[in-house]
């Protein structure tokens, strides 16, 4: 993937990744950390792959699908390390070279009251069935796409999908 | 909450945007960075297009191995003499002589020899490999009546010979039809000859010692002819009609035997010895040698002797 293609796929999906990754995490810098990091681990192999002139579809047959699945391991990386502080933007920048200006980005995100409270849900049920309610109720990913980003059957993946719900209203009942 | 409002609470949540400075600012910052730098170091290169070469290996070379051998002996088998591959042919021919039965060796040396030889009439120079086929071939030849003579089974080695002599009669016409040298050429045609002949020979021989019969059954013959002859002896013992109905008998044995019909001889001297309340003959497998029937026949006073007694 050159540039401009990246470019184009940035543009597509930076935010669909920032709202799966706010929505788990519950902290706007977190969840731009974590984005970053996302979209910079993903160019890196993009880039590798252009660098040994090995084709990039031979080696991620749906980027999209990759790319949630680097998101996903991303926030369970960082509840694995919750006892650390998230990254902070300094020391992304001493990992990725990154150019460390301190940009005016923070925002106040507001929600209504119900959809505070569905997002409050999210964060109780299972973090699988959040994933899965969120990739295809919001970010209108295909059973398919979730099945390659969870390496399980299409099938399944529906099975998982009523469970998720399921649970979800549960939680918003209770 | 119903299940459709919930999707529909859900979706509402695409308005949680990230800051678009940040967006902006996030992909220049990427896209900055160079392949070189993000690389600390190159992967190896390797032939991809080869690369399961070692992965099936172990399988891939036996395999192999087994379909070039497997194709250089097909198509050794339509070569001629001065190939390169013409040792193989002629290694797959022996191995067929060697794994032949004992009943079968003289024919399938025999056909070998043919094939060789037909190999030979294709071929026009390679005077070198030429004269070694031929050797080959008149060593095969003179086998043959060899290999014949060690079946076991009479019967067996008589069918043989026949099949032999029936399959070598195109030998000779075959032998002239090829250009060789003339002392190679000589040497073959001799072979065949000699082959043929002695095939042909033991052709005979068997015959005959097929049809000789067991010694003891003259033997009988003999000793009843002598019993018969004391005709005071024979009064004692037996009534005249029961003397009379031997001699018939032992004339009838003694006709046939000599016509060779040693199993209608068995009969005659059997109910003879039944007549004179003898034990059955014993049966012995030796044979005796033309020779010796010849003499043992020719002591028979029998014949003679009944014509004189005019019964």
């Amino acid at each position: 993937m050159d540039k401009k293609k990246f470019s184009e796929f940035y543009d597509q999906n930076i935010n669909k990744v920032f709202r799966f990754v706010y929505l788990r995490v519950d902290s706007t810098e977190t969840a731009q950390d974590l984005t970053s990091l996302v979209f910079l681990k993903f160019w890196k192999t993009q880039a590798s792959f252009v660098d040994n002139k090995i084709n990039q579809s031979s080696k991620v047959s749906n980027p999209k699908a990759f790319l949630f699945q680097m998101a996903r391991n991303q926030i369970i990386d960082f509840y694995r390390q919750k006892d650390k502080k998230p990254l902070s933007l300094d020391k992304l920048g001493e990992i990725a070279d990154f150019q460390v200006a301190k940009p005016t980005f923070s925002q106040q995100i507001e929600l209504d009251l119900e959809m505070e409270r569905i997002k409050k849900a999210l964060q109780f049920i299972k973090p699988l069935y959040a994933d899965i309610i969120i990739w295809k109720y919001l970010d209108d990913l295909s059973n398919k796409e979730i099945s390659q980003i969870l390496k399980k059957k299409e099938g399944n993946v529906r099975v998982l999908l009523h469970r998720a719900m399921e649970s979800l209203k549960k939680q918003l009942d209770s | 909450m119903q299940e459709k409002d919930i999707i529909k609470k859900i979706s509402e949540f695409k308005k949680i945007q990230p800051n678009h400075d940040w967006v902006i600012w996030l992909k220049a910052n990427i896209l900055e960075i160079k392949p070189q730098n993000i690389l600390n170091e190159k992967p190896k290169i390797r032939l991809a297009s080869f690369s399961f070469i070692n992965k099936y290996q172990k399988a891939f070379i036996p395999a192999f191995l087994s379909l070039f051998f497997i194709f250089s002996f097909a198509f050794a088998q339509t070569t001629l003499p001065g190939n390169a591959l013409y040792p193989i042919k002629t290694l797959t021919q022996d191995a067929k002589i060697y794994l032949a039965s004992e009943n079968t060796k003289p024919v399938v040396r025999l056909e070998v020899a043919k094939s060789r030889m037909e190999d030979l009439s294709k071929v026009q120079n390679h005077e070198q490999e030429v004269s070694a086929i031929v050797k080959i071939i008149t060593k095969d030849l003179g086998l043959v009546p060899q290999e014949i003579k060690k079946i076991n089974k009479k019967q067996v080695a008589l069918d043989v010979s026949k099949d032999v002599q029936e399959r070598s009669k195109d030998l000779q016409v075959m032998t002239e039809k090829l250009v060789l040298k003339e002392n190679d050429k000589e040497e073959l045609s001799k072979t065949v000859e000699n082959t043929q002949s002695q095939v042909l020979a033991l052709i005979i021989e068997t015959t005959e010692e097929i049809n000789q019969c067991p010694s003891f059954l003259s033997k009988s013959l003999v000793e009843l002819s002598e019993y018969f002859t004391n005709t005071e002896t024979a009064m004692i013992e037996l009534s005249n009609s029961e003397i009379i109905q031997a001699k018939a008998l032992l004339k009838e044995a003694s006709i046939v035997l000599k016509a060779g019909d040693c199993l209608a001889a068995m009969e005659k001297i059997e109910s003879i010895n039944q007549l004179l309340s003898i034990l059955s003959l014993d049966v012995q497998v030796e044979t005796s040698t033309p020779e010796n029937l010849d003499e043992e026949s020719s002591s028979l006073p029998l014949q003679e002797e009944l014509e004189e007694n005019d019964y």
